[in-house]
């Protein structure tokens, strides 16, 4: 599983089952009531946060605080590297009698390094895992998901009572039902 | 948290059981007991004869300054003592004067460690306003916090707000150990309160620039009147808020204009905190190296204060947890102030190496005596302040397990307030006894006793009134914070 995981990308799973939404409160008793009936959902994709969505679906705790932390180490001991390099072995300056070793004024330097990592670190790892990254061919469902609806997706599996569960999303208010198989979206 | 799942409100209220009672009282005496042992076994006569040695190495460190306190080393108690002291210093600053270069001398006797002149006394009277100024400064910036929450228009803090409310009563007592402290004690601990009172004017022998020069502020009067009238207006401040508090429980349901006017007067005591905390700091704690300043000091002791003000605060609030009250506090409220604490140890860390790092930086003389004498003579203890306020904190609270773990993270708020103690205490007294200082029984004894006092206090304050903000505007807010997954 490479960092670019290709079983992220919606193609590559089984049949979804999407559904679409205008308001954020519909959309929160809907997940709630598919949870209910014991489905997993696969993801919701929104514009903008919205409060306990995350809860209800089940979503894991992020590992990225784990890879900002191992970004930050390297920050630090990049910068202490290349401090190091300059000022005690490479090119020593005698600046007002300060010694040439670790002194406090190289410590701004390492922690900004390590913020300046862990920063870049986390936003392209997240953007790479999140399959959003240049080079990375997108995988909206719906160009309105990054401006005014909500996606909610549901992977099939067998002996799933799909047409029970556009009911309900229907019932629930979503505004259109699709599926999507094999990169085809058709209305239902 | 979760869609649809309702909490219900009600009312709390808290009585101190017993075991707490007796914890705090057993506190307090053992802290009185220490202390007793501790002031019986000074050295009441030869004081002299023990730091002497120390302080001779200080002076070889820094040049010719000092040779004279040598001569003073026999003096007795009292302030004919402190006088009769200087007059060999004044001697000795003019034997010396052939060997004193420019500068130097227009700075006076820069480095005055005389501990061996000074009373024995001045032990208790310095850790009686180390403690006092640290819980007076707690108690604040407990009313700070709570002021923040108003002014920020915060929501998350709403069930918890009772505890800063309680813990905001203990300034006027703390002041007092203050007042007691410096009415006592100002002569010995403050070098320039002494040489206030010998009155010398330019050309004198033994005249001191700098001193003369700071006397505008750093005089007894300033010493005494404006920190007090600081003091009486912050905490009136502070009991118009915990009594508008009062009124919006009692007052109907969705009433919001004590709510309102809780702003205002958090702003008030925001704006007015803000610009004047550090004159405290300067008057207090800097003006024990009276020759030395650092324009940072006023931000470092607000720093030391308020991450331990804020470590109290969930110490307190999982102690009542544990006690099965604040059914209205979850997890999430103790991971916020987890990062709140987390957040505020590196801001202290990052003052406490930047004061270091400007000094470090510019070499100037009369700045680096503060950290000469402690790194030079307490190497050790300049360390473990660092370790045990920062690198311990720091390293444990970056884990989410630990801010939300109901053992990891009391434990190292405690340890911070015991460290943040120390750090206070680690800012005068080198700069009171020199390289002679030490932790000793009266130094624990006092801090235990404190620390028993403000406990039982706070959770004293907490049995009057009840423990949830019944009406305040955003208490339902607060019951659902979550701050995700």
């Amino acid at each position: 599983m490479g960092l670019v995981d290709k079983n992220l990308s919606l193609r590559n799973r089984n049949k979804m089952l999407i559904g679409v939404w205008e308001d954020e409160d519909a959309l929160l008793s809907a997940t709630q009531a598919v949870v209910d009936k014991g489905v997993h959902i696969h993801d919701v994709f929104t514009p903008y946060p919205v409060h306990g969505l995350d809860r209800i679906i089940g979503v894991k705790r992020s590992r990225l605080a784990r890879i900002a932390f191992f970004c930050g180490l390297t920050g630090l001991s990049l910068m202490f590297t290349m401090i190091w390099y300059m000022y005690v072995k490479d090119w020593p300056v005698n600046v007002g009698n300060k010694p040439v070793r670790f002194s406090p004024s190289w410590i701004p330097v390492m922690f900004e390094g390590t913020i300046l990592c862990t920063a870049f670190g986390m936003g392209v790892f997240f953007f790479l895992r999140n399959r959003m990254l240049h080079g990375i061919k997108n995988d909206l469902l719906d160009d309105r998901q990054t401006d005014d609806r909500m996606i909610m997706t549901i992977e099939t599996c067998e002996g799933m009572d799909e047409k029970g569960l556009i009911e309900l999303m229907k019932e629930k208010g979503a505004v259109e039902t699709r599926e999507f198989h094999h990169g085809v979206q058709t209305v239902i | 948290m979760g869609h649809g799942h309702h909490i219900e409100i009600k009312q709390e209220t808290f009585s101190m059981p017993s075991k707490a009672k007796s914890f705090t009282m057993i506190m307090m005496i053992l802290g009185l007991v220490l202390s007793g042992i501790g002031i019986a076994t000074i050295d009441k006569s030869g004081a002299a004869h023990d730091t002497h040695a120390g302080h001779n190495e200080q002076v070889a460190t820094d040049n010719h300054e000092t040779h004279e306190h040598s001569e003073a080393a026999h003096s007795e108690h009292g302030e004919e003592a402190n006088a009769e002291h200087h007059d060999h210093a004044v001697a000795g600053t003019a034997e010396h004067e052939e060997h004193s270069n420019v500068e130097t001398e227009a700075f006076g006797p820069r480095i005055e460690y005389h501990a061996q002149d000074k009373p024995w006394t001045t032990k208790i009277w310095s850790n009686l306003l180390v403690a006092g100024y640290y819980f007076t400064m707690i108690s604040l910036c407990a009313l700070f916090w709570y002021a923040i929450q108003y002014a920020a228009n915060a929501g998350w803090s709403v069930t918890i707000k009772r505890v800063p409310e309680a813990m905001l009563t203990f300034i006027p007592i703390a002041f007092v150990f203050v007042l007691i402290a410096l009415i006592f004690g100002k002569d010995n601990i403050y070098h320039w309160a002494h040489y206030e009172h010998l009155g010398l004017k330019p050309g004198d022998a033994g005249y001191d620039k700098v001193l003369d020069g700071k006397s505008g502020f750093l005089n007894t009067k300033m010493l005494f009147i404006f920190p007090t009238v600081l003091i009486i207006w912050w905490y009136f401040l502070g009991n118009k808020l915990r009594s508008l508090s009062l009124q919006e429980d009692n007052a109907p349901k969705g009433e919001v204009s004590f709510f309102k006017k809780s702003i205002r007067f958090s702003a008030a005591f925001l704006v007015t905190f803000g610009f004047l905390i550090s004159i405290l700091a300067w008057l207090f704690m800097m003006s024990v190296d009276a020759h030395w300043y650092s324009t940072i000091f006023g931000v470092y002791n607000f720093a030391t204060h308020w991450v331990s003000s804020i470590a109290f605060i969930a110490v307190f609030v999982i102690y009542l947890k544990s006690q099965g009250h604040l059914g209205l506090v979850n997890k999430e409220h103790q991971h916020d102030l987890g990062k709140f604490m987390f957040a505020f140890t590196v801001f202290w860390a990052y003052i406490w190496l930047f004061q270091y790092l400007l000094i470090w930086y510019a070499h100037i003389p009369e700045e680096m005596m503060y950290y000469q004498i402690r790194y030079e003579n307490y190497k050790p203890f300049f360390l473990g302040n660092f370790i045990l306020n920062f690198a311990v904190p720091f390293l444990f609270l970056l884990m989410r397990s630990a801010k939300r773990s109901s053992w990891v993270f009391p434990t190292i708020a405690c340890v911070m307030i015991v460290g943040h103690y120390f750090d206070v205490w680690f800012m005068v007294m080198p700069g009171i006894f020199g390289p002679g200082a030490h932790i000793g029984l009266l130094d624990i004894g006092v801090f235990l006793f404190f620390l028993g006092l403000f406990v039982f206090w706070t959770l004293t304050q907490l049995q009057k009134r009840g423990l949830v903000a019944i009406n305040h505007p955003f208490l339902e807010e607060s019951v659902y914070h979550d701050t995700g997954v």
